[in-house]
């Protein structure tokens, strides 16, 4: 689905960002992209969607080649949402908004209609579809910005920091949304500096360190790899840190934890 | 300790909005406070940040009641450079609030106390110590359009610190920070002479436990809730909105499950979680 091959990139010749980055990801995965500020985590998803061309190494998005394909045709393939949505945001209301993408794959009539109807919904706008998307707050325009990608249906989605800002209901519509894509079979890949979030949500991360990628793990091995933490420059989620202080099995979520200690305490061990 | 801002029976519509966002909000802050606001989206969060650091009222945008006053005086009388003197606003989005008239990161931090016209000696003397604060000497000629969004948040922090001001007004801060970032920023700001202000509008609940010691849940246009870490963020009204931290929740499922007092409140840091169930930390 993505194959990224020995890829190196700068910004300034002599001083790449990323040196032989090299992995693949697959249908329904859901890998979080960590590392310190800096670290090139942004510029990788640049990469992965065509905006930037690799220096050396070829990135492959569903079988094409970002060097050879134009960015809109990667587009129908690997969907973008940028750290600040007010920046991809450009319609003068989100019902344009979630219809911009799909009006360019063709899409009209009462299929467009449908589509942009199920968007809506996914994102809890339904009846705001009339609505200037620079009239709502913050975490609803994060949401139409993720609404406007989600309605190309494409099979690969990257997002960057897409939990920030998010009260709990927010947050728990964007998580219905990421595991619902899983769920169909899309790669997605989320830049994120909360742990808690990537605990909760990602199969695997990527850390990024020094330019190079310094880990590559599942989820729970990498955040009980204190070396792979620290030098990536990133927290071990709290909740997994009282389990191996308890000696309990290393735990991702809350709920986890609590059936872990449980199941303890029942067992009398 | 003495008033320093204080918000009075504040009432505020945006044009063609039907309820009012903010609706007879009253509050005091006092000179050297670590105040943190949280609040659900749509609450207001920002807009009253606005109020706070003065921005509003602004052309149209009026309040329908009410005032916000610094230092007793309505902040309608001060004048632009006095009140950025005064106060600054550090936003959600760094990138917008780059002067775009800076070619390198520390001529960004200079442009306000440029602004003021103070000497060049102290304008240099107040960007290196900013830059300190943010860590940012490494990045001093870079263009500031080129950085990551994590350092430009800590620029528009460093830009913000130049201007020596008595309040900082932070809506989300530390959002794109990395932790150590994070860490070393509020280590940094704890070691600024003088009692700064700080105004801290979070929706995430982790991130202001380390950076504010009262706390104030906003909803429905008014504060709801006041007080320590412990009152506001086990108020039900606060897990409604914005949920539990992380430990929290763990610990509501032992609650829940009988493995926990149900009167007794729950840890919200993993520190309080070690000290409250008598464990070590077990990775050095």
């Amino acid at each position: 689905m993505l194959a990224v091959e020995n890829v190196t990139f700068a910004y300034v010749e002599g001083s790449p960002v990323l040196s032989g980055i090299d992995f693949s990801a697959s249908k329904g995965e859901v890998v979080a992209i960590v590392g310190r500020n800096g670290a090139g985590k942004s510029t990788l998803l640049r990469l992965l969607n065509g905006l930037y061309q690799p220096a050396e190494g070829r990135v492959v998005v569903d079988g094409l080649s970002t060097s050879d394909t134009p960015v809109h045709e990667l587009a129908q393939h690997i969907g973008t949402v940028f750290q600040a949505p007010e920046q991809q945001i450009f319609n003068a209301t989100i019902r344009g908004e979630i219809a911009f993408g799909p009006k360019q794959q063709g899409l009209s009539g009462e299929a467009l209609d449908k589509r942009i109807a199920e968007v809506l919904q996914r994102i809890g706008l339904p009846d705001s579809g009339d609505e200037h998307p620079l009239d709502i707050d913050a975490s609803a325009r994060r949401l139409v910005a993720v609404g406007s990608v989600l309605a190309m249906q494409p099979p690969i989605l990257l997002l960057d920091e897409p939990q920030r800002g998010l009260d709990k209901a927010a947050m728990q519509r964007l998580e219905t949304i990421i595991a619902e894509e899983k769920a169909r079979g899309t790669l997605v890949l989320l830049v994120c500096h909360d742990m808690d979030f990537v605990a909760r949500r990602a199969d695997r991360v990527l850390a990024l360190a020094r330019g190079v990628l310094s880990a590559d793990k599942l989820t729970a091995e990498f955040f009980t790899d204190t070396a792979l933490t620290e030098a990536a420059g990133v927290e071990t989620p709290d909740v997994l840190s009282l389990s191996l202080d308890l000696g309990l099995p290393p735990c991702l979520t809350p709920t986890a934890f609590t059936q872990a200690y449980m199941t303890r305490r029942v067992g009398g061990t | 300790m003495a008033p320093l801002i204080e918000v009075h029976d504040l009432r505020f519509r945006y044009p063609l909005a039907k309820a009012p966002i903010l609706d007879g909000l009253s509050l005091v802050i006092g000179e050297g406070e670590r105040v943190a606001i949280l609040a659900p989206n749509a609450a207001g969060k920002t807009t009253l940040a606005r109020w706070l650091a003065g921005h509003l009222p602004d052309g149209a945008l009026k309040a329908e009641s009410g005032f916000v006053a610094m230092e007793g005086r309505n902040w309608s009388e001060w004048d632009v450079a006095e009140r950025a003197a005064a106060i600054q606003f550090v936003g959600q989005v760094p990138s917008q609030q780059l002067s775009g008239c800076a070619f390198t990161v520390y001529e960004e931090i200079a442009f306000g106390p440029c602004n003021l016209a103070l000497p060049e000696a102290e304008v240099r003397r107040r960007v290196d110590e900013a830059m300190v604060v943010c860590n940012l000497a490494h990045l001093a000629n870079r263009d500031p359009f080129t950085l990551s969004g994590g350092e430009q948040q800590r620029l528009s922090i460093a830009a913000a610190l130049a201007m020596h001001p008595r309040v900082l007004v932070l809506d989300e801060p530390t959002s794109n920070l990395d932790p150590e970032s994070r860490d070393d920023l509020i280590a940094q700001i704890d070691k600024l002479p003088g009692g700064l202000t700080i105004i801290v509008l979070e929706v995430a609940l982790r991130p202001s436990l380390a950076l504010a010691n009262r706390f104030l849940l906003l909803d429905g246009g008014r504060i709801v809730a006041d007080g320590t870490a412990g009152e506001v963020l086990n108020d039900p009204r606060c897990i409604e909105a914005l949920g539990m931290t992380s430990i929290a929740a763990a610990m509501a499922g032992l609650r829940d499950a009988g493995a926990w007092p149900g009167d007794k409140a729950l840890p919200l840091t993993l520190a309080e979680a070690r000290a409250s169930l008598g464990v070590q930390h077990a990775r050095g």
